[in-house]
């Protein structure tokens, strides 16, 4: 099974359409990966079908940067009882 | 005697969703004043007392003087218990006389007469049980009373009862100021403007095929065209507007473009360019420029309605436009189509093409799919935004009132949310 750091790169390159050899834990999805405010709310729903969770839409929008997305995600996963490779 | 005015929590008040999300079934308007002024009027009662859902109870006491969901208002008096969607122009039972419950066909009640001593008998446990009490122990009549059963009853019954609730008022010439050139067709007794009202150079008020009444403190700027029969409600500003007949705008809104048979509850903008026909809009709706909606389908057929989603209600009228619940918000080039319901705090990102039929509360309509969107606190806080801009707050009690709503509706929600997301995953 892949990780979630490489689940959450696959996601994020599909939806912003950057090749997932340009993404970097530190990026930033606005700044550095050019996600518009459309595209968070993507990005959101994408992680949420990926990994079967629900995450909660404000906690989830103020994770900046994918290393954080991987974390959050992660947690998520822990509290609703999803198994994941770290 | 006492009116006893009651909005149960059953599944039938949500034939009037999203509009009765946030307020009991009486507080729709039809015509120039809401269901319960007029069931009160009707049966003459002043000392009123009301009844409806537990979560609307607290943001509701802020909104009225009469007792809400208080059992005590069920001691002390002869009581006159109506159900809100009676439809009062034809409910015709006296309000004095012995003790009896009008039930319809389904065995609902519709009203009960219960007089202080009947009451000193039945249990005060609950409303509810009070009136399963009244139902037991009081005789029945099987009552056929007219109600309303579906939001689009209002828009529908708009124009008429305009022309009624205008001769009920009893009120007609100019106590505001008019600012001329102007024009007033038709016979001035079909005209009310109230102190306070501003009307502009270059405005046209038409009573020619029904009156006008235009509340205190309204303004009408220029080349706005008032057809009757129209109500303009309290310090609503219509902005060059072309204002077709059968239109009820209640208070504090804002209206440009093209309006036709429409109901807007109060508190709203419909500031710029763009037709709105046969709807009901609820208050604190932001209609972006040129937001539009279809009142009519190509082959005149009856329009249908999917309040839930999934399932569609004939109306039984070739012209109904959209339901568009509290507080909803459009952007520039929004197209509705026939029938459309759009929910309460629902927003809604224009893609060109006419929008799904339904879209649910809260939920963001973006690029063409249902979505949770930037969440619940984000639509809060723009709520709270546009609130105080018009002198109102955004309470603790209101927010406790908006949590449990979209508890209600999250099943439909996510349904909606779930369906948009298998049509992402396939793109």
């Amino acid at each position: 099974m892949a990780t979630v750091a490489e689940r959450v790169k696959a996601v994020t390159a599909r939806v912003l359409r950057v090749p997932p050899e340009d993404i970097r834990p530190e990026h930033s999805f606005t700044e550095d990966l050019g996600a518009e405010s459309v595209q968070s709310i993507e990005l959101v729903a994408m992680f949420e079908e990926e990994f079967g969770i629900e995450m909660d839409e404000d906690a989830a929008l103020s994770v900046e940067t994918v290393g954080a997305a991987v974390k959050f995600i992660t947690n998520v996963c822990k509290e609703q009882g999803v198994d994941v490779e770290e | 005697m006492r009116l006893i005015l009651f909005d149960r929590g059953t599944e039938f008040r949500e034939h009037f969703f999203p509009l009765t999300l946030s307020r009991p079934l009486w507080e729709l308007r039809c015509g120039i004043t809401s269901l319960g002024e007029k069931l009160q009027a009707r049966t003459g009662i002043g000392d009123a007392a009301c009844f409806l859902p537990d979560y609307l109870a607290a943001t509701y006491r802020t909104r009225t003087k009469c007792p809400v969901n208080e059992v005590s208002a069920l001691t002390g008096d002869d009581l006159f218990l109506v159900d809100a969607r009676v439809k009062a122009d034809s409910f015709d039972v006296p309000a004095g006389g012995a003790g009896e419950v009008g039930l319809n066909e389904q065995g609902e009640i519709l009203y009960a007469r219960v007089t202080q001593a009947d009451a000193k008998k039945l249990s005060h446990d609950n409303f509810e049980a009070f009136l399963d009490a009244a139902k037991a122990n009081l005789p029945h009549v099987n009552c056929g009373l007219a109600t309303w059963n579906y939001t689009w009853d209002l828009i529908l019954a708009n124009p008429a009862q305009l022309v009624a609730d205008y001769a009920a008022a009893g009120r007609h010439g100019i106590e505001g100021a008019i600012e001329q050139p102007n024009a007033i067709r038709g016979s001035k007794k079909d005209v009310y403007v109230a102190p306070g009202v501003t009307i502009h150079p270059m405005v046209v008020i038409d009573a020619e095929h029904g009156p006008v009444y235009i509340d205190e403190g309204a303004e009408i700027h220029p080349f706005t065209r008032i057809e009757g029969p129209c109500y303009i409600g309290k310090k609503s500003i219509l902005l060059g507007a072309k204002c077709r007949e059968g239109n009820s705008i209640g208070p504090v809104c804002r209206v440009g473009g093209e309006l036709e048979e429409s109901i807007i509850q109060g508190y709203s903008n419909k500031y710029h360019d763009g037709f709105i026909g046969h709807s009901y809009v609820g208050e604190w709706v932001n209609l972006g420029a040129l937001t539009t909606n279809s009142d009519l389908k190509n082959d005149y057929s009856t329009v249908s309605v999917m309040l839930d989603g999934k399932h569609a209600i004939d109306t039984g009228s070739p012209k109904v436009g959209a339901l568009i619940g509290d507080h909803a918000k459009t952007s520039i080039g929004t197209l509705f189509n026939t029938g459309s319901c759009i929910g309460a705090m629902a927003i809604i990102m224009a893609t060109g093409k006419p929008l799904p039929k339904t879209i649910p509360s809260f939920a963001w309509f973006v690029e063409g799919l249902v979505t949770k969107g930037f969440g619940r606190s984000t639509l809060y806080e723009t709520a709270a935004m546009a609130m105080s801009r018009r002198g109102r707050q955004w309470t603790e009690a209101e927010q406790a009132m908006w949590d449990a709503i979209f508890e209600i509706t999250a099943p439909m929600r996510k349904e909606a949310i779930q369906k948009s997301r298998r049509a992402m995953m396939a793109k």
